[in-house]
């Protein structure tokens, strides 16, 4: 727990953080919110070709060469940003230490629906989240599943030859549409879902200071902060996103 | 098309009238007699068997003239008499002539087609056969080595300027005076068979695919990267498809597929740029494209297929080939992984997203409300601690000393109008509406109080 605001003074705040994320989870951030943004810039003009845009970017066979080797090399970024998630995943399950945070449960369920009550006016009150809300909770599975089935489609696509040695061969073509499918949902989904909890209805920056102030701790994760604040377990950056 | 027309358009001595007597070339009578008696002046020495007289080369120039060929011939028929392209002779003795050789007498003499013929003639100066003239090749072929002057009838209908059949049938021919090796293996392709041996004129012949007199080199980058529309001229038309059991989705699903998307895409923005992408001809053939069943070439035997691959991807096994869909639509029977794939994307989408958006939109829309309904009614910081979350923070934030949770939820009840504390903490105090909506009259704010105070029931009892 680092707060320290004990005694708000006039001119001096103090105000007291909680930590949410640590350093190697807000650098994981980083780097899939990077090589997912010159994944998407490359991609789309090759999915879209219809228009002028993509036409001008890959008018030359030199410069479908160089939007795909950056693709490839952003590719490869993010596949290793993910085999270390994984790796993390599987280390501290292995120690016993991997933290549910995110795991679904029928709580979150619960909350969804309260919060659909909340939007439809049946209801003032907003639910009451623990340390992540089920908003968040989706929007890690929908990029955790994402990022799997585009580097999955995404590898078959670039090596057609080696995976067709042991898959059928229809699984490129199914592949390539649902790499070029999943692209687009996801893109829509962090576009629409994702930039809105956090850039729109309140601005949430701590994927990158890596901390919440205890006001938006009480106010969008008031168990957890009651967890805290009782003192039932230490304060510690999730040790998984 | 309207580029192999009408030899004789522009002949002066052309009339429509004359057009029609090409029915009845029997008669073999010029359709005047005056110029029945010029023409019969050269014939009387130019129709004896075996005149010629000898080149400088040894070679012999034939010299005789079939009269009844002639006749029969679109020039004969249309009042083209000797003298309107043997314009130089006027009498005997004829003026000497200079060529050395029967190449060069033909090189020499084939440029007068322009008198008559200037559109056909203008347009073969963009031939690749020129090109090949300019650059020192004196076998390419002029006019005259596909139209002979003296035997050549009409070959375009002169009302549609189609095609006539018998010329379709003979233009392979005429090309493999020069392109003997590729005549024999179109003659052996699918389509050439068709035309050489059951005379369909459906199929493509020579020129339908090079042109006629502005025949361009097949070999560079943009009559490759222009072959799948090519190809498609015949192949996405319904009526001629439907005819031989064709489909006719054979440009868009390769367009759609990896190797047509490259393509179409230089084809439209820098047409000569080479591309390693294959086009049709690749897997099909040039001169020899079989039909899809055929056991030697055919594309639809699996080990034809594999082979075509192999060309471009050494290593592909058994299962590689299928990676290509073979101009398929996916359906359950062909190729279902892909259409299952699209078909979950389908549902996916609006089922998945769709609510997505609508959550956002619903959340945005509340909080809208939320604030419009803050600002508007006046006990300013109670609607605004119950409303939008921020704006919780001005009053929680002084009572972070307390750390109580449970105190919290009663006291801002009462102690809000005093509470006012945000005022002090300009840096968190996010809502600057704050100041002002604190003058407003508490009265109207009934509503957001009620609604403040479940919310903080609900806190307590938590």
């Amino acid at each position: 727990m680092s707060g320290n605001a004990t005694t708000p003074l006039s001119s001096v705040r103090h105000e007291r953080t909680f930590p949410r994320f640590t350093a190697a989870q807000r650098w994981e951030h980083a780097v899939l919110l990077l090589s997912g943004l010159v994944l998407l810039l490359t991609g789309l003009p090759q999915k879209y070709r219809e228009f002028s845009i993509s036409q001008d970017l890959l008018s030359t066979p030199e410069r479908v060469e160089l939007i795909r080797q950056i693709h490839h090399i952003a590719a490869i970024v993010l596949a290793l940003e993910a085999l270390y998630h994984f790796g993390r995943i599987i280390y501290l399950m292995s120690k016993r230490r991997l933290p549910g945070d995110l795991l679904p449960t029928w709580q979150d369920v619960r909350d969804a629906g309260h919060m659909l009550q909340y939007l439809l006016f049946l209801r003032n009150d907003k639910p009451k989240f623990g340390r992540y809300n089920f908003e968040q909770k989706v929007t890690y599975w929908f990029v955790f599943f994402g990022v799997l089935i585009m580097g999955v489609s995404g590898f078959i696509i670039w090596f057609p030859v080696f995976f067709t040695k042991f898959l059928p061969g229809g699984v490129v073509p199914a592949a390539k549409l649902a790499h070029s499918t999943e692209a687009v949902v996801i893109a829509i989904f962090i576009l629409v879902w994702h930039v809105y909890h956090v850039h729109i209805e309140r601005t949430n920056l701590s994927m990158f200071t890596g901390r919440l102030s205890e006001e938006e701790m009480r106010a969008f994760h008031e168990k957890e902060y009651e967890r805290l604040t009782a003192g039932q377990i230490k304060a510690t950056p999730g040790a998984k996103k | 098309m309207g580029v192999a027309v009408l030899l004789v358009s522009g002949g002066a001595a052309v009339s429509e009238a004359a057009a029609g007597s090409r029915s009845e070339p029997e008669a073999a009578v010029w359709q005047s007699p005056a110029l029945q008696a010029e023409n019969d002046t050269c014939l009387a020495c130019h129709s004896q068997p075996g005149f010629s007289i000898q080149l400088e080369s040894g070679e012999p120039l034939p010299l005789t003239i079939d009269p009844q060929a002639y006749a029969e011939s679109t020039h004969g028929s249309n009042d083209v008499t000797c003298v309107t392209c043997h314009s130089d002779i006027e009498g005997f003795p004829h003026p000497e002539r200079t060529a050395e050789s029967l190449r060069q007498f033909r090189l020499d003499n084939y440029t007068v087609c322009k008198n008559c013929h200037e559109e056909q003639f203008n347009l073969t100066l963009d031939s690749v056969h020129q090109n090949a003239l300019a650059a020192g090749n004196t076998d390419a072929a002029v006019c005259t080595d596909c139209h002979n002057p003296h035997t050549q009838k009409r070959l375009t209908n002169p009302d549609t300027g189609k095609l006539l059949g018998y010329a379709r049938l003979h233009i392979p021919q005429t090309c493999a005076q020069c392109h003997s090796a590729i005549y024999d293996q179109y003659k052996e392709s699918v389509h050439g068979k068709a035309l050489t041996e059951d005379g369909n004129l459906d199929v493509p012949t020579c020129t339908d695919c090079h042109g006629v007199h502005n025949i361009s080199s097949p070999v560079t980058a943009s009559f490759r990267n222009s072959i799948p529309f090519l190809c498609a001229e015949c192949h996405t038309n319904n009526a001629l498809m439907q005819k031989y059991g064709l489909s006719t989705q054979v440009l868009n699903t390769y367009v759609a597929d990896f190797h047509g998307t490259t393509v179409v895409l230089f084809d439209k923005t820098f047409p000569d740029q080479p591309t390693n992408k294959p086009v049709c001809t690749d897997c099909h053939g040039v001169h020899d494209i079989a039909r899809a069943d055929d056991p030697n070439k055919g594309l639809a035997v699996r080990e034809n297929l594999l082979a075509r691959c192999q060309v471009c991807h050494p290593g592909a096994t058994a299962n590689f080939p299928e990676a290509w869909m073979s101009h398929y639509i996916p359906s359950p029977e062909k190729y279902p992984i892909v259409y299952y794939v699209n078909l979950f994307y389908k549902f996916f989408i609006p089922a998945v997203l769709g609510p997505m958006l609508l959550l956002v939109v619903m959340d945005f829309s509340r909080a809208m409300i939320n604030r419009y309904k803050k600002k508007a009614p006046p006990p300013p910081v109670e609607s605004a601690a119950e409303t939008a979350q921020p704006e919780e923070k001005p009053e929680e934030t002084p009572e972070q000393p307390e750390q109580a949770a449970s105190l919290e939820a009663e006291k801002p009840l009462e102690e809000e109008p005093a509470a006012e504390p945000p005022l002090e903490e300009p840096q968190i105090a996010e809502n600057q509406e704050e100041p002002s909506t604190a003058e407003q009259p508490p009265a109207e704010s009934e509503a957001a109080d009620e609604s403040k105070s479940t919310d903080e029931e609900e806190t307590s009892h938590d």
